[in-house]
């Protein structure tokens, strides 16, 4: 006998993350990047589970450190550009975040 | 009228049957979200973008909202998946009860799906974030199972 599998069109739920006077942390973006880059299902296997967290959290480091260096990558841009439009006090207060 | 739960619209199931949304990266439609207060009425059986309810612009919102960025649908098992890149809203200062998701390339401005947040969400100044659900066959933002 076929199964038809009980087919369907679902919508999925979002989040909103909100913040007050500041932007989102680097550890956020990391994590929100690793769980478009690898999903570790709750009913894995044990072993298999456990390395894949593992990885997960290797990879979890370097992105943070990545994001990190492309902040002060981008403020080192900004900073320019400040001094150039001859706002140095401006500028000053990004490079002292550097 | 508050927003009364997540639905895919109806006309969206009809029109992704005879070819009238492309979820492709780069090559594919543009899709737009759009942010509204408690005032919106949206449900399934929203079938275009609609301006009654969504927030004003200020704050730094722009009417008619931001542009998504698309992820090619893949399967996973045996379901058809689609997501997005998570949305920010920048240095912005508003609140936002619910979105609507629609298709900024199709002529009519096509609603997708209606998004309820469930609780006044406010930011001040800093990132208005939607984070979309796990890509995956049981949460993903869009699923054909």
């Amino acid at each position: 006998m076929f199964d038809n599998g009980g087919s369907s069109l679902k919508v999925g739920a979002v989040t909103v993350a909100t913040t007050q006077n500041t932007g989102l942390s680097v550890e956020y973006w990391a994590d929100r990047c690793l769980d478009k880059i690898l999903y570790v299902a709750n009913d894995s296997a044990s072993p298999i589970k456990d390395q894949a967290q593992a990885y997960k959290e290797d990879i979890r480091r370097v992105l943070v450190a990545y994001i990190g260096q492309a902040i002060k990558s981008d403020r080192t841009t900004l900073y320019n550009l400040l001094l150039r439009q001859s706002q140095g006090d401006m500028a000053e207060i990004l490079r002292k975040e550097l | 009228m508050a927003f009364t739960g997540d639905f895919l619209c109806t006309s969206f199931k009809q029109e992704i049957l005879v070819k009238e949304h492309d979820f492709t990266l780069t090559t594919g439609d543009s899709f737009k979200i759009a942010l509204y207060d408690d005032t919106a009425t949206l449900t399934a059986a929203t079938t275009v973008y609609v301006t009654g309810g969504e927030l004003a612009a200020t704050g730094n919102y722009t009417t008619t909202g931001q542009a998504l960025t698309n992820v090619t649908p893949v399967t996973s098992g045996t379901t058809a998946i689609v997501d997005f890149v998570d949305e920010v809203f920048s240095t912005a200062t508003f609140s936002a009860m619910g979105a609507l998701i629609y298709n900024d390339t199709h002529a009519s401005d096509a609603a997708v799906a209606v998004l309820d947040f469930v609780t006044l969400k406010t930011a001040t100044a800093g990132d208005f974030t939607i984070q979309f659900p796990v890509a995956d066959a049981t949460n993903a933002i869009i699923r054909i199972a």
